[in-house]
């Protein structure tokens, strides 16, 4: 049976992206198109559409490190576009069998991050304002990232002593903060920490060139210098 | 007084959102009698963050105390949000039986 190809257009509307965008990523073949013979019409198998979109890990690490463009379906500008995705995700994992409970943890564990891209860059997103938030209920995965200042420059503001990436994530995982600085700091990354630590949830978390690896059943909190410097916070939960 | 918490939604996360669902709140705070307990409760919610819970339970514990009364909540994201604020602000939350 012949697959059924997408039309440029419509391959656009599926993936959020102007059909520019399209002809770019097949340019640089990010995203190859195909040609029927002796055409100049570009189409797009609906598998490699569906395969493309579903990396999100790689969006969310270009968009932070290159500054690429990725669907934007994926997009959240601002914190209510990002509370309505969180709501229809919460629905969607509320459905899957053995997620009946375990599901408002991962909500939790998704909505704290995202939720802190977003209150500690407010008027001070260095380019872009917003964040990346991409999942997938059935493979069990939640990509979220921002290009803001990250987390050293943003809990300088609290803690003017901090000087390295790995200390600030510490920092921001472990301690509790005072309510009365002049930025009001949440307990939010100690109980995503706790959370994880206590369930069959997995986490990856970094900013700057410090990383966090929570994952498996013996799981312990340690914060190791990773070998590239990223650009705001990038966070994969995996259940 | 009970206040059912579904009514500032049922998706509590954002810590704006949990200070204008505290604003929200001070008319009836204010009418409450001083000899009156103020219970929570959960049911009906189904994920609370600690950043949307620490700009509405915290104020109410600073200036309530022993007024303020918890349901309890079977749900897990409700537990482990407690929890935290309790050992943030260094005081335990007062628990009602349903």
């Amino acid at each position: 049976m012949e697959e059924r190809l997408l039309k440029i257009s419509e391959a656009a509307e599926i993936l959020g992206v102007s059909i520019d965008t399209l002809r770019r990523w097949d340019e640089s073949g990010k995203l190859t198109a195909i040609k029927k013979e002796g055409g100049t019409h570009r189409y797009y198998r609906e598998k490699d559409v569906e395969i493309f979109a579903s990396d999100l890990l790689r969006f969310a690490s270009d968009w932070i490190s290159q500054g690429a463009e990725f669907p934007g379906t994926f997009y959240c500008p601002t914190s209510a576009v990002f509370q309505a995705r969180l709501v229809k995700m919460e629905r969607m994992l509320m459905e899957k069998p053995g997620f009946e409970k375990l599901y408002s943890l991962i909500v939790l564990v998704a909505g704290e991050i995202g939720d802190n891209s977003f209150a500690h860059n407010l008027g001070n997103w260095p380019d872009t304002p917003g964040i990346f938030f991409g999942y997938d209920i059935v493979k069990g995965i939640i990509v979220l990232a921002d290009r803001g200042l990250g987390i050293l420059e943003t809990l300088r503001r609290v803690r003017p002593g901090l000087s390295t990436h790995v200390k600030a994530v510490e920092v921001a995982f472990t301690e509790f903060l005072s309510g009365r600085a002049p930025e009001k700091r949440g307990n939010g990354l100690k109980l995503v920490r706790e959370v994880i630590l206590a369930n069959p949830i997995d986490l990856f978390f970094t900013s700057g060139d410090a990383e966090v690896r929570l994952k498996g059943a013996d799981k312990l909190f340690r914060v190791t210098r990773g070998p590239n410097i990223v650009r705001g916070c990038m966070a994969k939960i995996n259940f | 007084m009970k206040v059912k918490l579904e009514k500032f939604g049922t998706t509590l996360i954002s810590r704006e959102l949990g200070s204008e669902a505290f604003k929200a709140f001070q008319p009836k705070l204010v009418a409450l009698p001083p000899d009156e307990e103020l219970e929570i409760d959960f049911s009906g919610v189904l994920t609370l963050s600690p950043s949307w819970a620490d700009e509405f339970l915290s104020p109410l514990l600073e200036r309530l105390g022993e007024r303020l009364a918890l349901l309890s909540s079977d749900n897990l994201s409700v537990q482990a949000t407690l929890k935290i604020l309790q050992e943030a602000n260094k005081r335990q939350f007062k628990f009602s039986p349903r």
